[in-house]
C-alpha cells in the first residue's frame, strides 16, 4: 500500500506497544487513557509520526435515539481516536483510548500538536468531553447558548422525530424482485 | 509660570519638534461572514494596531450542517449524496474516500474500468477546483480578467463532468463497487451497459489541450505580473514544521517543500499506472501555493490524457448485494482531494448505515493555522494569505 514497507513499520511499533490491531489496512494502537499524551508524544518523537491528521471521539452506547445500536451490547464509554501520519513515507496510525462517560475528561494534546486545538474543541462541544489543559476550550461550530452535545447517541435528531425515515423501504424491492417498480434506473 | 507670549520672540514653526508617544489601542476588525475574500461565511475577528494584526480568531459554524450526525441515520448508498456536498467545488473527489473505505470493509474488488473513470473524474474535479482558485485568487489580489478566463475554461471541464455524470457540481456518480452507468448513454439494460457518452474521448482531448493552454496563459498573465508577485512573494510563509503540527495538507504542504501526495502514497485509485510530476515549492509563501496549484492542473490534464488512451474495457460494477450491509469493522481511507487530505473513518456495526462516520476535511485543518500564521502580519497580507489557503466553507464546517 505505502511506498515504505508497512510490515517493518508495524514490527517496530509492536516492540513498543502491545495492543495493536491491523484491520482493513488501518493500524490502530489501543492505549490506556492515562498514557494518552505520553503515547502520542512517543509516536511523534521516536516513530516519526510528526503529521497530525485529526482527533475525534465515538460514543459507544446501547440505547440510541438515532441509527442502529451496536449488534452486540457494549460497555458504554467514549472512544477517543487520534490519527497521526508520517509526512514522507505515509504510514498512518490511529491511536485509540477509552474513557468513562461520567465526567468524561482526558489530557489535551495541544502541547504536543498545536493543530489538535480545534479538533478538541469540536469533540468538546459535540460529545461534552473535557480536555484538561486546553488553552481555549470553547464551542467552535455551535452558537454560544446551545445546550446539549449533538453527537451523543442519546441526542435526538429533530427532523427524524417529525418524520421518521422510511429506512429499509428505500433499499429493498428492486424491479427484478417483482415487488416494486422503484429503484435505481 | 509665565504664559504670556512675546510676539516678537516667537520660535519659528519649523523649529518646533514634537515627540509624543501616542498610546494606540487595538481596534477590533470584523472580517466576514459576508466578506467576498472569505469565500463564503467565514468570520475573522482581527485585532489590529494600525495596519498590523495583533491577533486573529476565526469564527466558524455559519455553514455547519452536521453531516457526521446525518450520516448516522442514512444507509451507505445514501451517504454519497451527502458527502459530495462537503466541498462543493470538487464534489466528485469527495465521494472517493467514503466509497473506498466502504469497499474496503466489504472487501469488494472494483473493476478496472470503473477505477479509471473514477480517476479521470477526480482529476477533472481537481482541475475545476484549481480553476476557481486561480480566478478567485487573482481577483482578490486585484486582477479582474483572470476570473473570467478561469470560469470560461472551468465551464468546459464541468461540461465534461456533466456529460458523464449528469451533474455539474454534485455528481453522486459513485456506487459501492463501481460507478453508475453514464447519463445520456442510452437505455441501460443488463446485457449492454453503456458508460461514457459518445464522443467523450475526443471532447476530453480537446478540452485538456485547452487546459494546458490555459495553464500557460495563467503562468504568464498572473505569475509574471509584478503587482501579483509583490503581493504574494514572501507573504504568509508556512514552514514544514508548522504544516505538520496543524495537519495542513495538499498543495499548501507541498508548497512548503514536502513532497507528500496521497496519490502516490496510497492505492485508492490506480495512479501508479501514469506518469506525472508532483510540484513542490521552495519558500512556502503565497506565490508558491499559487504556483503549485497551477502546475497541478497541468499534471492532472496529463494524467487524464494518458488515462483516456489506456482505458481498459470491462464491467462498471462489481457484484454487490442488493441491500448493502457492511460487515462489522473500522476503516480509515484518505485521499488526495484538490484541497488536501480528505479521509473518512467508517465505523460499521454490521447495519445498513454506519454507526459513526468521522469526516476529516482538508480545509478545516488548513485554516486552523490562521491564528498562528497571521499574527504580526499586515492587513493586505491577510487577504493574500487567506486566498492562498484555498478553502471552501462547506469543507471547513461540514
Amino acid at each position: 500500500m505505502n511506498q515504505s514497507d508497512p510490515q517493518s513499520f508495524i514490527d517496530s511499533l509492536s516492540s513498543k506497544f502491545n495492543n495493536i490491531v491491523n484491520e482493513f489496512d488501518t493500524l490502530k494502537i489501543n492505549v490506556e487513557s492515562s498514557q494518552w499524551t505520553e503515547t502520542v508524544s512517543i509516536l511523534k518523537n521516536d516513530f516519526g509520526l510528526t503529521y497530525f491528521s485529526w482527533l475525534s471521539a465515538i460514543d459507544w452506547e446501547n440505547e440510541v435515539s438515532v441509527g442502529d445500536p451496536p449488534k452486540e451490547p457494549v460497555n458504554p464509554h467514549f472512544e477517543i481516536i487520534c490519527c497521526l501520519s508520517e509526512s514522507i513515507e505515509g504510514n498512518l496510525v490511529l491511536v485509540s483510548t477509552k474513557i468513562e462517560k461520567e465526567n468524561a475528561s482526558i489530557d489535551s494534546l495541544v502541547s504536543i500538536f498545536a493543530g489538535s486545538n480545534w479538533h478538541e474543541r469540536e469533540a468538546y462541544e459535540m460529545f461534552g468531553i473535557d480536555f484538561v489543559n486546553h488553552p481555549n476550550l470553547t464551542k467552535i461550530y455551535l452558537p454560544d447558548g446551545y445546550e446539549g452535545n449533538p453527537m451523543l447517541k442519546s441526542f435526538e435528531l429533530i427532523s427524524r422525530e417529525v418524520k421518521p425515515w422510511p429506512g429499509e423501504v428505500d433499499v429493498e424491492g428492486m424491479p427484478e424482485d417483482g415487488k416494486k417498480e422503484e429503484g435505481e434506473s | 509660570m509665565d504664559t504670556t507670549i512675546d510676539p516678537n520672540n516667537m520660535p519659528h514653526v519649523s523649529d518646533a519638534s514634537v515627540s509624543v508617544e501616542i498610546e494606540t489601542e487595538d481596534m477590533t476588525l470584523n472580517i466576514g461572514p459576508q466578506h467576498p475574500s472569505t469565500h463564503g461565511v467565514l468570520r475573522l475577528v482581527a485585532k489590529v494596531d494600525g495596519e498590523k494584526i495583533s491577533s486573529v480568531e476565526p469564527v466558524l459554524g455559519y455553514m455547519h450542517r452536521g453531516y457526521e450526525k446525518l450520516a448516522e441515520v442514512r444507509t451507505y448508498p445514501q451517504i454519497t449524496t451527502l458527502v459530495n456536498r462537503i466541498d462543493w467545488v470538487s464534489g466528485f473527489a469527495n465521494e472517493i474516500p467514503f466509497i473506498a473505505a466502504t469497499e474496503k470493509l466489504m472487501e469488494i474488488e472494483v473493476p478496472e474500468r470503473a477505477q479509471h473513470i473514477r480517476l479521470i473524474l477526480t482529476e477533472m474535479a481537481r482541475i475545476a477546483s484549481h480553476f476557481v482558485f486561480n480566478g478567485a485568487y487573482a481577483l482578490e489580489i486585484g486582477a479582474l480578467s483572470p476570473m473570467f478566463l478561469a470560469m470560461e475554461d472551468r465551464e468546459r471541464v464541468l461540461d465534461l463532468i456533466e456529460s458523464v455524470t449528469g451533474g455539474r457540481f454534485h455528481p453522486n456518480f459513485n456506487r459501492i463497487g463501481g460507478v453508475k452507468p453514464a447519463a445520456g448513454a442510452g437505455p441501460t439494460t443488463k446485457k449492454d451497459i453503456q458508460d461514457l457518452p459518445a464522443g467523450f474521448y475526443e471532447e476530453t482531448k480537446i478540452v485538456m489541450e485547452k487546459v494546458l493552454e490555459a495553464v500557460e496563459r495563467f503562468e504568464n498573465l498572473v505569475g509574471g505580473n509584478e503587482v501579483f508577485k509583490a503581493r504574494t512573494q514572501n507573504v504568509g510563509i508556512i514552514s514544514k514544521e508548522m504544516c505538520e503540527d496543524y495537519g495542513v495538507s495538499g498543495p499548501i504542504l507541498r508548497a512548503s517543500g514536502v513532497k507528500f501526495d496521497l496519490r502516490t502514497q496510497t492505492n485508492f485509485l490506480p495512479y501508479d499506472k501514469f506518469d506525472f510530476e508532483i510540484p513542490i515549492g521552495e519558500n512556502g509563501d503565497c506565490y508558491d501555493r499559487w504556483y503549485v496549484r497551477l502546475i497541478e492542473m497541468r499534471e492532472s490534464a496529463r494524467i487524464i490524457l494518458q488515462a483516456i488512451d489506456s482505458m481498459p474495457s470491462g464491467s462498471l460494477q462489481a457484484k454487490v448485494p442488493k441491500v448493502i450491509k457492511v460487515p462489522k469493522g473500522q476503516s480509515y481511507v484518505r485521499t488526495e482531494n484538490p484541497k488536501g487530505e480528505m479521509g473518512f473513518h467508517v465505523i460499521s456495526e454490521g447495519g445498513l448505515g454506519p454507526y459513526r462516520l468521522k469526516i476529516r476535511t482538508p480545509s478545516f485543518s488548513n485554516i486552523s493555522i490562521l491564528p498562528a500564521l497571521l499574527e504580526g502580519q499586515l492587513l493586505p497580507a491577510l487577504i493574500a494569505t487567506l486566498g492562498s489557503l484555498d478553502f471552501v466553507l462547506g469543507d471547513v464546517d461540514r
